[in-house]
């Protein structure tokens, strides 16, 4: 509908200048993301996981925990579409019920990293000095812990704990979220309106949740889009090794693993589960990367 | 730069002794002890065990010990092995793993760095897309993916390698590292193409151009020392994933290293072998951190100056 992002002339940025025919940040944004045929795929590959995800316990053929031996291991066919386990257990249903929980860690684990990494970060670059100092070292030394480890200790020590490994996740990922919006912010306090606003006697919290947070969004979303695939990865690397999620309950990891240790009799056990990971993570990065060309131009110069 | 070095390692100390300390009570606190999953000991023995691993002293005591056994190098023993220290299995463990690391780096480096490289010289070709999108394939395959399909396809159908072991028949460590190393290829081969398109824009190797070096020599000796920035200082964090990375690949090709002893320590609860190998993977990966920076700054004397 709006065209004048598409062909910036002269005319149009006259035009752009009259409110009502402009178009926003974010229309301009959605225009160019919309343009990016790798990114919409993307986009529409995770739509569909996500609505089957939340829609499965309606829609799955199957219950995720019903054994029938005497199915055990078959190949896909009319009544099972992506065949059975080595249990008879449905594999279709399995990995819809895996995605559910593959994408809730990685979701919420990301919402964790996100909240404390936007706030430490905003804080850190707003205020500056030695606040900022303190904060930006204790960064720095976060960062030279050998997380995953730690993750793989805490799940030995307090059981394998769905709860635990959301926060564990986060407490890693917020790091770089912190940096990035720290650097995002360090620019924009320069800016004039920040210093009219100063001028005008508005409070700190004010300033931060009205003008700065809204202006760093972009950079946020971009990001946060990059970092669910890692979370997904860790998650299913822990289930993987046997870590994470327990059966009968199932995740992509877990799956993959299970799949591995039949892959010779039965290779589809492996290859169904891997390649939805893989469509996910593909789906994710080509997202990601569309946004980041989309809402950050001074990034986009390849 | 020495003092820059002594900074950093002064900076490494702390670091360290958080990741212990943090490391030593958690696994203290971890609810019931390691004899409690024994079955029914009798309270003498349990007694006596305790003793013997000085467990009936008070924590800071036994914390204090604790360090005062690493310093000497001491892990202190094993639970669930009994008659090794977790030294010896340390030291059985780290040069298999170390093996398959420096195989995987190899690997990861040279590919990476190539395609990298080849893909910066023509941007938005095919010779940029095919490497390009190759390493979207390896990032987006994890190596608990890639590893089994490696496997399936190259092992079983095939049969051209062998699919397990270490070092027992010919040809056994090529799967392991290649799996290993081409996940981190994808990562270095981004890198790579994004600090050579950033560095061949420049000045300089306008000025080189004119004056007419030629192509190979610009990037060889102008391009590829500003070029590689990024993926110098994505080798602290991939000397990390790698270790991580070994924890998944030792466990797929049975191969008896660090990674497939830390996964079996954790599955048997095996506090002392778990506390041990942690710390020593975070002195490692600190170690490395710690490389890397250096390297950082020795290829880019900007930063050096403002290190000061």
């Amino acid at each position: 509908m709006q065209r004048t992002g598409e062909n910036p002339t002269i005319e149009n940025a006259v035009s752009q200048a009259a409110p009502e025919s402009g178009t926003s940040l974010w229309q301009d944004a959605w225009l160019r993301l919309a343009s990016n045929k790798l990114a919409m795929t993307g986009l529409c590959i995770l739509v569909i996981i996500g609505l089957i995800a939340v829609l499965t316990p309606w829609i799955a053929p199957y219950s995720y925990s019903d054994q029938n031996l005497e199915l055990g291991a078959i190949p896909p066919s009319a009544s099972h579409w992506l065949g059975t386990d080595t249990f008879g257990r449905d594999l279709l249903t399995r990995i819809m019920y895996g995605s559910r929980i593959s994408l809730m860690v990685g979701l919420l684990a990301t919402a964790v990293a996100l909240t404390i990494g936007v706030f430490w970060g905003t804080v850190s670059g707003y205020l500056g000095g030695r606040a900022d100092a303190v904060m930006m070292r204790s960064v720095d030394i976060l960062y030279a812990l050998p997380f995953t480890i730690f993750i793989i200790l805490l799940m030995v020590v307090f059981g394998r704990n769905l709860f635990l490994l959301f926060l564990a996740i986060g407490a890693i990922e917020w790091l770089t979220m912190a940096r990035i919006v720290r650097g995002e912010v360090l620019s924009i306090r320069q800016q004039e309106y920040i210093e009219a606003a100063i001028a005008m006697g508005l409070s700190k919290p004010r300033i931060i949740f009205r003008h700065v947070l809204p202006n760093i969004l972009g950079v946020v979303i971009v990001y946060t889009t990059l970092t669910i695939p890692n979370v997904i990865l860790l998650e299913s690397f822990l289930s993987f090794l046997g870590l994470g999620v327990q059966p009968p309950q199932s995740s992509w990891g877990l799956l993959i693993s299970s799949g591995v240790e039949t892959m010779e009799e039965y290779p589809w056990l492996l290859f169904f589960p891997a390649a939805i990971l893989s469509a996910t993570l593909f789906a994710l990065n080509f997202l990601g990367d569309g946004l980041r060309d989309a809402l950050d131009p001074r990034a986009y110069r390849d | 730069m020495f003092s820059f070095i002594l900074k950093r390692f002064a900076q490494a100390i702390p670091v360290l002794l958080i990741v212990i300390t943090g490391a030593f009570f958690l696994v203290r606190l971890a609810p019931g002890d390691p004899f409690s999953a024994e079955k029914a000991l009798p309270p003498e023995v349990v007694k006596s065990l305790k003793q013997h691993y000085h467990m009936d002293q008070p924590l800071y005591v036994q914390y204090l010990k604790y360090l005062q056994g690493l310093l000497r190098g001491d892990f202190g023993p094993s639970f669930k092995y009994p008659g090794y220290s977790v030294t010896e299995i340390i030291g059985a463990g780290m040069p298999v793993t170390f093996e398959l690391g420096f195989y995987a780096l190899l690997i990861a480096l040279v590919l990476g760095i190539g395609s990298g490289v080849i893909a910066a010289l023509k941007p938005n070709t095919l010779q940029d897309y095919i490497p390009m999108s190759l390493a979207m394939t390896g990032i987006c395959l994890p190596s608990y993916v890639l590893g089994p399909l490696l496997v399936l396809i190259f092992g079983i159908w095939l049969e051209w390698v062998p699919v397990s072991g270490w070092g027992y028949i010919p040809g056994d460590k090529i799967l392991p590292s290649m799996t290993l190393g081409l996940v981190f290829a994808a990562y270095i081969s981004r890198l790579a193409r994004g600090g050579m398109l950033e560095i061949l824009n420049q000045d300089f190797i306008r000025t080189a151009k004119a004056k007419g070096v030629s192509k190979p020599m610009i990037v060889v000796r102008h391009a590829l020392r500003g070029g590689l920035q990024p993926v110098v200082s994505f080798l602290g964090p991939a000397i990390a994933g790698l270790l991580g990375g070994s924890f998944v690949i030792e466990t797929i090709f049975q191969i008896p290293g660090l990674g497939r002893y830390y996964v079996q320590a954790a599955f048997n609860r095996d506090y002392t072998l778990i506390l041990g190998m942690t710390v020593f993977f975070a002195t490692l990966i600190i170690l490395f951190n710690l490389l890397a920076d250096i390297m950082l700054v020795w290829l880019n004397p900007k930063l050096h100056r403002s290190a000061k």
